[in-house]
C-alpha cells in the first residue's frame, strides 16, 4: 500500500493551508488542474475549415492537423475510435513519434468547465461565472482563466470527450495513471496498485541513458498513488523527488558522497557492503521479496552516485533567473522547468504534480486566485521552451487529472467529482496542432461527439511512444497481462 | 448454457430459471432485471440526474422511486399495458427505438418476456405483505477447481416466510481476479491455467455473497486434462508433499490449525521455523518497536531452545515499557494526534492518554468506550481530543466506522454506497450519535466538551431529523439529557456488533504477519472477503472471549508457530503471498528504523523541543521536522487510513542511508559506537562480533567475519575507518532494514 500523504515542505505549507480539503478529508497533494475549456459551441468541422483557411499559422503541424481532421470527421461519423483506424492496427510496428513524455498530473480532478470545455450557453448553475475567450486558433475557445494557454492553442490537441465510471480519487487515479480500472472498488482516499503505471511501463520499454533514472516523479505534496511499478518491480519504480525545486537550496539529495569521504574508501566500503549483505534472497519474482527490491535500488543508487549526468540534469540553479521566472516561481512552475531539463538530458518519463484540484467548495475563487494562474503560466512556459529547443517535435506533453467535475455547481459553490466527462490536453510528438477532438453535451455532462474511453487515450500515448499498447507482458506469477486492455488509438492523434 | 461442466454441479440442476413465478413482483422480478442489464448503473439512468429524462436509483436501492419513474413519469409512455411492445421501457431496452445505451435486452429473452408480462399484468407494485428477501446464498461456496475448468454457480434467495427461490439468472457476478477465474453473466466460473485463489462476488439487490474458487498450486504442475473424478482436494504430487510436510505440524493452536488447513487445500509446504536470533529480532521489533540489545540477545541465545522460551520472550516484551510507546505511536497515527491541528498541549494530553491506556492494558473495548464518550477539558482529559481531531458528526462517523469497525462509510455520506448495502440512512444514523456534544472555550488554548440536552442531525436531502442508529440496528430514541454516545459505545463491544472484534483482530494480525487477512485492513465488506475467513472469525472470537485484551491477542498470534516461520522460501511457497506459509518480510517503519540507526551508531537523535534521549517512537508530535522520517514514510495523520504509513522501499531511502550527511555524522561521531569500539582494546574480530550482535542480533558467520576482518588490513585502512566501514555496511544491508 502506498498512499503518500501531503508531504509539504515548509515553504509550501502556507499554500497548502489555503487549499480546500479533499472530499474525503485528505488535504493530499495539491493537484494539477487543467483548464479544459473548449470549442465554445463550434463544431469540429468549422474548426477544420478555420484551420484550412489559414487563419492561424500552423506551420509544420498544419498538414498533420488537416489530415487528422479528416480522420476525425470520419471517425465522428462512425462514433468510435476503432472505426477511425481501419482494422486493428495496434500491432503494426510504429516508429516512435515521442522519445519522451512529461505528464502534468492534476491531482484531484480539474474542472473541465473552467478550463478547456466551457459551456457559456448552459444555465447559470452550470456555466459558472467565467466567460470563454478566443484562442489563437479560430473557433476554439477556452475559459478566460487560461489567457496564456489561449495564445498557444496552436500547439495543443484537446480531447474533450473522454469519460469513465469511477468517481473516487483512488480508483480514478489508478485508471488515469495506469490505464486500467481497479478490479474491485476502492475507497476515495485509498491508493491502490493493480497494474503498473504508464511511467513504469515506459521506463521498462524505453530505458534511460546510463546514469540517469528512467522515470522521475515529483512527489510533493506526496507521491502519485498508483504511479508505481506494481509487478514490474522496483527497477521501474519512479525516482521520487520530495523536495521542492522552488526552494533556494534544491538539489537531488544524497547522490554525493558525504563530505570527507575519499572516493577510494567509498569504493572499497561499497564492495564490503555487497559482500556483507547476505540475507538469503527469494529468487522467484512472484515472492516480491523486498530484499530484492533493495538490491535493485542499490544498483540504481550506485549508478546515480557515479554519474555526473543526473546531478547536472537536476541542477536547476544553472537556469537563468529569467527562465525561472517565466515558468513561475511556484512549485509547479519549477517542476515543469526541471522536467524540461530532465527530458532534455534523456529521462524518458517525468511526472509533474500539480495537486489540489478537488474543489468541492469555492471553486471559482480557488481557481481564479491560485490554481489556474499557476497552471496557465507553467504549462505555457513549458510549451514555449520545448518548442524553442526543438524538443516539442518528439516530446509528448500531457495534462489531466482523474476525472472532470460536475456540471451543476453545488451548494458550497463547488463542483464535485464527475468521471462522466473530462478533457485531456496533449501537445508535441507530432500531435495535431490546434485541434479539439470530440465534444460534450450542452451541460458538459457526457460526451456527445466522439465518445472515447480511458483505454483509447492510453493506447494513443503508448503508440506515440512507439510501444504496442496491446503487447502482453508476463507477470512474475506467469499471468499474461496486456499493457492496455482494450481500446484503440485515437485516430486524430496520428 | 451449452457448456461442459467438469466441476461437481450444485445439488440441483440449475432448473428452468425461476422466471415463471405465479405473481410478478416489482422488487424481486423487475428491478433485478434492470440492475443486471445495467439500466440503473451510475453511468446510465442511475446517474444522479438520470439520463435523458429517465432516472432510476443506483442499483435499484430506492424501489418506490423507481416504480414511480417507470409507471407514472414519462407521460405514461414508458409502459403500455394495452400494447406492451410499444412501451418505451421495452422498445428502448431492445434498441427498437434509438437508445443511447444500445441493446440491453434481447427481444424474446426471458428477461424481456418477464418485463412484458409485468406490463400486461398492469404493472403490479410489490404486495406490501409479500415476504421480504432476507438473504442470498451461493453454491458451491468453496470450490477447489482444476486449471481451465468450469463450474456453475447457483444463487438462491431466502425470504422472510422461509421460502427460497433460485435467482441465479438475475444475480450479478463479478470476479475479483480475472487472471485466475472469470465468470460470465450466467454464473459459470472458468479458471485459467494459473493457480491461486479468487473470489466471485455475487450481488442481488442489496445483498452480496461471495463464492471462493481455489486452484491448488500443485495442480497446475500436472496436466489440466487428468482424470476428472478426483475429489475437491489438491490431487497431485505437491499435495501429497504438503500432507507429508504437515504430518508433524503442531495443530494445538487454532491459528496453526487453520492456516494448515488452507495449506493443504492449496498444496503448500510451509517454511521451517526461523532461527532463534531471527525470532528474537522479529518479535522485539514487532511488539516493542526496537532492536534487541546485545545483552538481551546474548541472554536469549544462551537459553535452551523451546516453545516455552519463545513464550517467555513474548511475555517479557509485552510487559516492557516500550510496548506502550510503540503502540501509542501506532494508534496516534489513526486517531490523528496532530500538533498543528490540536495545539501542542492538547496533542500531548491526547497522546499521553493513549499511552496510558495501553500501558495499563485497559481492554480495547473499554478504552474505545472511554474515547467515544469523553467529556471535559482538552488539556485535562486527553481522550476528548478525539472530538477535536474529528470535528463534526460526519468526520466522526467516518473515523469511528473505519478505525473501529473496519467499515468505510464515506461514500454513503452523499449517496447509496454503490457496492455495499450502506446508504445515507446508515451514515447519518451513525452521525446522529454525536451532535449533542458541544464545546466551549475554557480559557487559554483549552476547550471544554459537554453533552447538551439536544442536538440533531438532519438528512441532507429530506431534511428529516435522523434518529441515532448503529449499523444494522434499529433507530434509537434518546431521552433529553442523555448522551447518545453512550448507546453507541455500549453497542461497540456487544455481541450484536459483528464488526468490532473482527476489525481489531485483523489490525493486530496484519501488524505482526505483514499482511491483513483482509486488505486493505480497514475496508471489510462482503465484496472484499478475507483470505482465511475461518481464521479471522476465530481470532475475533478469541479477542472477544478474552475481554478484548490486546496483549492477549498479540500473544496468541506471536506464540503461534505460524508467526515463527522463516522468511526464506522452500521452493513453491515463494509464490505464497497471502497464506502465511512463510514469514513476510517488512521494512522497518520510519520511526523504528531511525531509532535502530541511532542505537547501532550509538548517537541518539535530538528532536527539537523534546527532552534529551527521546526516541522517535516516543514522539507525540508527528510534525517535528525530520528528513529521515519523511523519507521513510511517516504518516501525516490527516486521515484514519492505515495506508498513510508507507512500508515500501524507495531509491531515496536507499540513498539516504548510504550517503546522507546526517547519518554519516552519527557514524563518525567521536562519541559514537564506531569510535568507542575502535578506541577499545577489543580485537578486530571482537569488534565485528559486537557490531553484528548490535545491528543484526546474531554473531557473524565465518565468511562474514573474514570479509569484515579484511577491511581492517586493507591498504590505508585504520582500525577506526575499518570499524566505521563495517558498521556502515551492515546498516545498509537488507537484513538490517527489513524485519525478516
Amino acid at each position: 500500500m502506498s498512499f503518500h500523504h501531503g508531504r509539504e515542505s515548509r515553504a509550501e505549507r502556507s499554500t497548502a493551508a489555503d487549499s480546500p480539503r479533499y472530499c474525503d478529508g485528505y488535504a493530499r497533494r495539491s493537484f494539477l488542474r487543467l483548464g479544459l475549456g473548449g470549442l465554445g459551441g463550434l463544431g469540429l468541422a468549422a474548426l477544420l475549415r478555420a484551420q484550412a483557411g489559414g487563419q492561424i499559422g500552423l506551420g509544420a503541424g498544419r498538414a498533420r492537423a488537416e489530415e487528422a481532421a479528416s480522420k476525425s470527421q470520419r471517425a465522428n461519423g462512425n462514433g468510435s475510435a476503432a472505426d477511425g483506424a481501419p482494422g486493428d492496427d495496434n500491432h503494426r510496428p510504429v516508429k516512435a513519434a515521442a522519445k519522451r513524455c512529461i505528464l502534468i498530473w492534476m491531482d484531484g480532478g480539474p474542472s473541465h468547465h473552467e478550463s478547456f470545455d466551457p459551456k457559456p450557453d448552459a444555465p447559470t448553475e452550470v456555466r459558472g461565472i467565467f466567460d470563454p475567450i478566443d484562442t489563437n486558433v479560430s473557433g476554439i475557445r477556452v475559459c478566460e482563466l487560461l489567457p496564456q494557454v489561449a495564445r498557444r492553442m496552436h500547439l495543443l490537441t484537446v480531447t474533450r470527450s473522454v469519460a469513465h465510471h469511477d468517481p473516487g480519487h483512488g480508483g480514478g487515479n489508478h485508471y488515469l495513471t495506469t490505464g486500467s480500472p481497479t478490479p474491485t472498488p476502492i475507497g476515495c482516499g485509498d491508493s491502490a496498485s493493480f497494474h503498473p503505471s504508464i511511467g513504469s511501463f515506459i521506463a521498462k520499454e524505453r530505458g534511460a541513458p546510463a546514469g540517469l533514472p528512467a522515470y522521475v516523479q515529483f512527489a510533493l505534496p506526496s507521491a502519485l498513488r498508483s504511479g508505481g511499478p506494481n509487478f514490474l518491480g522496483s527497477k521501474f519504480a519512479p525516482l521520487l523527488i520530495a523536495n521542492n525545486p522552488n526552494n533556494p537550496d534544491f538539489q537531488l539529495p544524497d547522490v554525493t558522497l558525504p563530505p570527507g569521504l575519499a572516493t577510494g574508501r567509498a569504493q572499497s566500503r561499497a564492495a564490503l557492503r555487497r559482500s556483507l549483505d547476505s540475507l538469503e534472497r527469494i529468487a522467484d519474482a512472484a515472492a516480491a521479496d523486498p530484499a530484492r527490491g533493495l538490491d535493485s535500488f542499490h544498483d540504481q543508487a550506485q549508478r546515480l552516485i557515479a554519474s555526473p549526468l543526473a546531478r547536472k540534469a537536476f541542477d536547476i540553479e544553472s537556469e537563468s533567473e529569467r527562465m525561472r521566472d517565466t515558468y513561475g516561481r511556484t512549485m509547479v512552475g519549477q517542476q515543469c522547468l526541471l522536467a524540461r531539463r530532465l527530458v532534455e538530458a534523456g529521462v524518458p518519463f517525468v511526472t509533474v504534480q500539480h495537486a489540489g484540484w478537488d474543489h468541492h467548495t469555492n471553486i471559482f475563487k480557488y481557481l481564479k486566485d491560485r490554481w489556474m494562474p499557476i497552471f496557465d503560466m507553467a504549462f505555457s512556459a513549458l510549451l514555449d521552451d520545448l518548442d524553442q529547443r526543438g524538443l516539442l517535435e518528439d516530446t509528448l506533453v500531457l495534462a489531466l487529472g482523474e476525472f472532470g467535475r460536475t456540471p451543476k455547481i453545488n451548494k458550497d459553490t463547488g463542483r464535485d467529482h464527475w468521471p462522466g466527462a473530462m478533457s485531456i490536453v496533449a501537445a508535441g510528438a507530432g500531435l495535431p496542432r490546434g485541434l479539439v477532438i470530440g465534444s460534450t453535451d450542452r451541460l458538459g455532462a457526457a460526451p456527445e461527439q466522439r465518445p472515447l474511453k480511458v483505454e483509447d487515450y492510453f493506447c494513443s500515448v503508448y503508440r506515440k511512444l512507439g510501444i504496442d499498447p496491446h503487447k502482453e507482458v508476463i507477470t512474475p506469477e506467469g499471468r499474461p497481462v496486456m499493457i492496455v486492455n482494450g481500446g484503440q488509438p485515437i485516430a486524430e492523434w496520428f | 448454457m451449452a457448456t461442459v461442466l467438469d466441476g461437481p454441479l450444485p445439488a440441483a440442476e440449475p432448473s428452468a430459471p425461476s422466471m415463471a413465478v405465479a405473481t410478478i413482483d416489482f422488487d424481486e422480478d423487475i428491478v433485478p432485471i434492470l440492475t443486471k442489464a445495467g439500466c440503473n448503473s451510475g453511468g446510465c439512468h442511475g446517474k444522479q440526474s438520470g439520463r435523458n429524462g429517465f432516472k432510476l436509483s443506483v442499483f435499484g436501492f430506492d424501489r418506490d422511486a423507481d416504480y414511480q419513474a417507470i409507471v407514472f413519469e414519462g407521460r405514461g409512455r414508458r409502459v403500455f399495458p394495452a400494447a406492451p411492445g410499444s412501451s418505451l421501457l421495452l422498445a428502448k431496452a431492445a434498441n427498437r427505438v434509438p437508445h443511447g445505451g444500445g441493446l440491453r435486452l434481447e427481444e424474446g429473452s426471458a428477461e424481456y418476456r418477464r418485463l412484458s408480462e409485468w406490463i400486461v399484468a398492469g404493472m403490479p407494485r410489490t404486495d406490501a405483505r409479500a415476504p421480504r428477501l432476507v438473504s442470498i446464498d451461493v453454491q458451491p461456496r468453496q470450490q477447489v477447481m482444476r486449471p481451465e475448468s468450469r463450474q456453475a454457480l447457483r444463487v438462491t434467495g431466502k425470504f422472510a416466510d422461509g421460502s427460497t427461490r433460485d435467482i441465479t439468472r438475475m444475480a450479478i457476478f463479478t470476479a475479483n481476479d480475472k487472471t485466475l477465474a472469470a465468470v460470465d453473466r450466467d454464473g459459470i466460473v472458468e479458471t485459467t491455467a494459473l493457480p491461486g485463489e479468487s473470489a466471485i462476488v455475487v450481488r442481488y439487490q442489496e445483498m452480496v455473497v461471495s463464492a471462493f474458487v481455489t486452484v491448488p498450486i500443485a495442480d497446475t504442475a500436472s496436466s489440466a486434462t487428468s482424470s476428472t473424478t478426483e475429489g475437491p482436494r489438491a490431487t497431485s504430487a505437491a499435495a501429497s508433499a504438503s500432507a507429508t510436510a504437515l504430518a508433524g505440524w503442531d495443530r494445538s493452536r487454532f491459528i496453526d490449525r487453520l492456516v494448515a488447513e488452507k495449506w493443504e487445500r492449496l498444496g503448500l509446504v510451509p517454511s521451517p521455523l526461523a532461527d532463534d536470533a531471527t525470532f528474537l529480532r522479529r518479535a522485539t521489533l514487532d511488539l516493542i518497536g526496537r532492536l534487541p540489545t546485545v545483552e538481551e540477545t546474548r541472554r536469549y541465545l544462551s537459553e535452551p531452545p523451546s516453545d516455552a522460551r519463545r513464550e517467555r520472550l513474548i511475555d517479557r516484551l509485552l510487559a516492557a515499557p516500550e510496548y506502550a510507546d510503540y503502540w501509542a505511536l501506532r494508534w496516534a497515527d489513526l486517531l490523528r494526534v496532530h500538533r498543528e491541528e490540536l495545539g501542542p498541549r492538547a496533542a500531548h494530553a491526547y497522546h499521553q492518554w493513549l499511552r496510558g491506556v495501553l500501558e495499563r492494558n485497559v481492554p480495547y473495548d473499554v478504552w474505545v468506550r472511554q474515547l467515544l464518550t469523553a467529556e471535559g477539558g482538552s488539556e485535562t482529559n486527553g481522550a476528548v481530543n478525539f472530538f477535536r481531531a474529528f470535528k463534526d458528526p460526519n468526520d466522526l462517523t467516518v473515523a469511528v466506522s473505519q478505525v473501529f469497525l473496519g467499515v468505510r462509510l464515506e461514500c454513503a455520506k452523499c449517496h447509496h454506497h454503490p457496492y455495499e448495502h450502506w446508504g445515507q440512512d446508515d451514515f447519518y444514523g451513525m452521525a446522529a450519535f454525536f451532535p449533542r456534544l458541544q464545546r466551549k472555550q475554557a480559557g487559554g488554548t483549552e476547550q471544554r466538551f459537554f453533552v447538551a440536552d439536544k442536538g440533531d442531525v438532519t438528512h441532507p436531502l429530506t431534511k428529516a431529523v435522523i434518529a441515532p442508529r448503529v449499523l444494522l440496528g434499529e433507530p434509537l430514541s434518546i431521552a433529553a439529557g442523555d448522551d447518545p454516545r453512550e448507546r453507541l459505545a455500549e453497542w461497540l463491544a456487544s455481541p450484536a456488533n459483528p464488526f468490532f472484534a473482527r476489525a481489531g483482530a485483523n489490525r493486530l494480525w496484519a501488524h505482526l504477519m505483514g499482511r491483513g487477512l483482509v486488505e486493505p485492513i480497514d475496508d471489510m465488506r462482503e465484496t472484499n472477503p478475507a483470505t482465511n475467513e475461518r481464521l479471522l472469525a476465530e481470532l475475533a472470537r478469541e479477542f472477544t472471549e478474552h475481554r478484548f485484551d490486546l496483549r492477549h491477542l498479540l500473544r496468541t498470534i506471536a506464540t503461534s508457530r505460524t508467526y515463527a516461520l522463516s522468511s526464506t522460501a522452500t521452493g513453491p511457497n515463494a509464490r505464497d503471498t497471502r497464506n502465511y506459509s512463510r514469514a513476510y518480510r517488512k521494512r522497518l517503519p520510519a520511526e523504528v528504523l531511525l531509532d535502530a540507526v541511532c542505537d547501532v551508531t550509538g548517537e541518539p537523535e535530538s528532536f527539537t523541543g523534546m527532552p534529551p534521549g527521546t526516541r522517535a517512537v516516543q514522539l507525540w508530535d508527528n510534525r517535528l521536522p525530520s528528513v529521515f522520517l519523511e523519507t521513510f514514510g511517516r504518516p501525516q495523520r490527516k486521515t484514519v487510513c492505515s495506508c498513510e504509513r508507507l512500508g515500501d522501499s524507495t531509491l531515496s531511502q536507499v540513498l539516504h542511508l548510504l550517503n546522507s550527511p546526517a547519518i554519516h555524522d552519527k557514524l563518525t561521531a567521536p562519541s559514537g559506537r564506531a569510535a568507542r569500539l575502535a578506541a577499545s582494546d577489543l580485537s578486530p574480530a571482537d569488534i565485528v562480533r559486537e557490531l553484528y550482535l548490535t545491528a543484526l542480533s546474531r554473531p557473524p558467520r565465518p565468511e562474514e567475519l573474514a570479509a569484515a576482518l579484511a577491511a581492517f588490513t586493507a591498504p590505508e585502512a585504520t582500525r577506526h575507518t575499518a570499524t566505521e566501514d563495517v558498521l556502515w555496511s551492515v546498516m545498509n544491508s537488507a537484513e538490517f532494514v527489513l524485519n525478516h
